[in-house]
This record gives structure tokens, C-alpha cells and sequence, in this order.
């Protein structure tokens, strides 16, 4: 009960400070709607640092993309969510937090950070298509991994950057959708 | 004199004695095959029933298992999987076909104690092929 009033009294002030920022400064109004907590934005840069890491077959940095993605997912300010759309996250979080937790944990064992990572992505992916990504990401396909079941990405950029399959294939996968 | 002192710590046992209404038996198709499988080579630490060896009753080794019983819960409990939401249980179903697959569970050091959970090849593509199967017919829609 203690830490949710904290995490509760926590957001407030957040909300009042973001405000204030947002008055005086009158711009980035249109963006993602963030009041305190964390926000799509955030879950989305810590996504990419698994992703980044995982390309480079570093486990080490990947767990800490992973711990940093799990606190974010905890700390989600859903304040500006419509009922639906809570559902939808509400769902998405009790699923994505624990494969962030999963990757964190897993340093030497980059496969099975990789596994996690492929639900992970397809989490990420059922987020932003609900909330937005708050900036242009594209889906790719792997069709190579799991035994060429394939797997999903989320990136940043066009050019294919493969976590799956890291330095052996860097450039297996080919773009599925963009994401505005 | 301390090992006769810690005996009469006992840990709370994890035995429920009955089958909860959000049961993995209960929520999904489960074949009188895998059930079985999963009853001996997965439940002693992955459900409220846990079947104890006598060695348990003795101190330390009974809080080490109990140890063992409370992380593999959290990880996954099939006495509450219909609990789960449906992303989630999809993802563990996931996740026990990968484990299963690449050995990873039942966990050696289980096995090498519990003689009978190890699962031969058959019993692998059995587990494996339910729990595939099941992740594939469960709708992403709620």
C-alpha cells in the first residue's frame, strides 16, 4: 500500500511539473500526450537498445535494455489511455515485463534472450499499432530463425539490421510494413 | 544440535489438494497423455500440488525445495493458468515447447533425483506438439 500511494503521489507531481514545462515552452503539445510516468516513447527506445544489442550478439547490453524496458513497463503512466486502450496495454505490460525481466536476467544465454525477444517483439509491435510509436519504425521479417518458422523486429531504420541471427546473417530479413 | 533445532521449521507445504477452476486441465484441451507427463515431470514445482519426497521433511533440504517451488510458481503455475490473460498464456506455451525442446526443463537437476520425470524423446514431441498446437488454437481475441 506504501508504494502505491509513493508511485501514486510520485505521478502527480510529475503531471503538475510536465505541465508547467509544457506552458512555458508551448511546443511538443501535439506529441504523444505524456503526463509523468513513462511513456510509449520510452518503452520504444529501451525496445531498440535490446534490439541494437542483440545485433551485435552482446547479451551483456541486451540485459540491460531488458532491465531498463521492465522498469518502464512498471513505471507506464496510463492516465491518457482510453478504456480500450488500457485493456489493450493492460495486456500487453503483464506479457512484455516479464520477457523484459527474462532478457535482463539472461545475459549469458543470448539464445534464449532471443526467444523472448521474438514475443517481446510482437508485444512491442501490438503497442505501438494500439498507442503509436511517436516515430517512424519499420517490421521486419526473419524468416530464417527458430528453424525457419521466422520471427518479427521492430527497427528504426530501413536498412536490415538482424538480432536474430546477429553477425552470422546481419542482413537476413527483408521490410514487412512501415509504421508512420 | 542446530541441525535437530532447524527440524522443527518447517516450511509451509504446497499442497492444495484439489484442482482449481483455472487449471491448465480446465482452461485448455489437455490429452490424458500430456496431463500425465506434465503431472510427474512438471507439477512438483510448477503447481499447487506438489508431490513430496520423505527427504523434504528434513532441514535444510526442505527449504531449499521449497525455495525451488516458489520460483518455478511465479515463472509458471498451471493450477492458475486460466488466471493468465490470453497473451500470456500463449507465451507460455511458447516458452514450455522451447524449454522442453531444448532441454532446459525439466531441469537436470530434477531428473537426476526424480528418475521418472525425465521425458524420452516421444514424450518431448508429445509435450511439444500439445503445447504448439494449443498456442496456435487459442484467439488472440478477447
Amino acid at each position: 500500500m506504501a508504494i502505491v500511494a509513493i508511485a501514486l503521489s510520485a505521478c502527480n507531481n510529475n503531471t503538475t511539473e510536465e505541465k508547467k514545462t509544457n506552458d512555458t515552452t508551448n511546443s511538443a503539445a501535439t506529441a504523444a500526450p505524456v503526463t509523468g510516468g513513462s511513456s510509449v516513447k520510452d518503452i520504444v527506445e529501451h525496445y531498440l537498445h535490446i534490439k541494437n544489442a542483440l545485433t551485435k550478439d552482446d547479451g551483456k547490453e541486451a540485459a540491460n535494455g531488458g532491465k531498463a524496458l521492465a522498469d518502464v513497463f512498471a513505471k507506464f503512466d496510463q492516465s491518457s489511455l482510453t478504456a480500450e486502450q488500457k485493456k489493450t496495454f493492460t495486456d500487453i505490460q503483464a506479457d512484455a515485463k516479464e520477457h523484459a525481466e527474462h532478457i535482463s536476467v539472461n545475459a549469458e544465454k543470448i539464445a534464449h534472450q532471443r526467444e523472448h525477444f521474438a514475443t517481446l517483439s510482437k508485444d512491442v509491435y501490438d503497442l505501438v499499432k494500439t498507442l503509436g510509436g511517436g516515430q517512424t519504425l519499420y517490421n521486419d521479417f526473419c524468416p530464417m530463425y527458430n528453424n525457419n518458422k521466422g520471427a518479427t523486429w521492430l527497427s528504426e531504420t530501413k536498412d536490415i539490421k538482424n538480432p536474430y541471427l546477429g553477425k552470422t546473417m546481419p542482413t537476413c530479413g527483408t521490410v514487412k510494413e512501415t509504421i508512420q | 544440535m542446530i541441525f535437530i533445532a532447524i527440524q522443527f521449521l518447517q516450511p509451509a507445504r504446497n499442497k492444495s489438494g484439489q484442482v482449481m477452476p483455472t487449471d491448465i486441465s480446465r482452461t485448455v484441451p489437455v490429452s490424458p497423455a500430456v496431463s500425465a507427463l506434465l503431472k510427474t515431470g512438471c507439477y512438483d514445482c510448477h503447481s499447487n500440488n506438489t508431490n513430496y519426497p520423505w527427504y523434504a521433511t528434513v532441514q535444510p533440504i526442505g527449504w531449499i525445495v521449497n525455495g525451488h517451488i516458489q520460483k518455478g510458481k511465479a515463472e509458471l503455475n498451471f493450477s492458475e493458468f486460466g488466471s493468465y490473460t490470453i497473451r500470456r498464456q500463449k507465451s507460455k506455451l511458447k516458452s514450455i515447447a522451447n524449454q522442453v525442446n531444448d532441454n532446459s526443463m525439466p531441469l537436470a537437476s530434477y531428473t537426476f533425483i526424480h528418475k521418472n520425470a525425465k521425458l524420452s524423446k516421444e514424450d518431448k514431441a508429445l509435450i511439444i506438439d500439445w503445447a504448439t498446437q494449443t498456442n496456435e488454437a487459442i484467439s488472440t481475441k478477447q
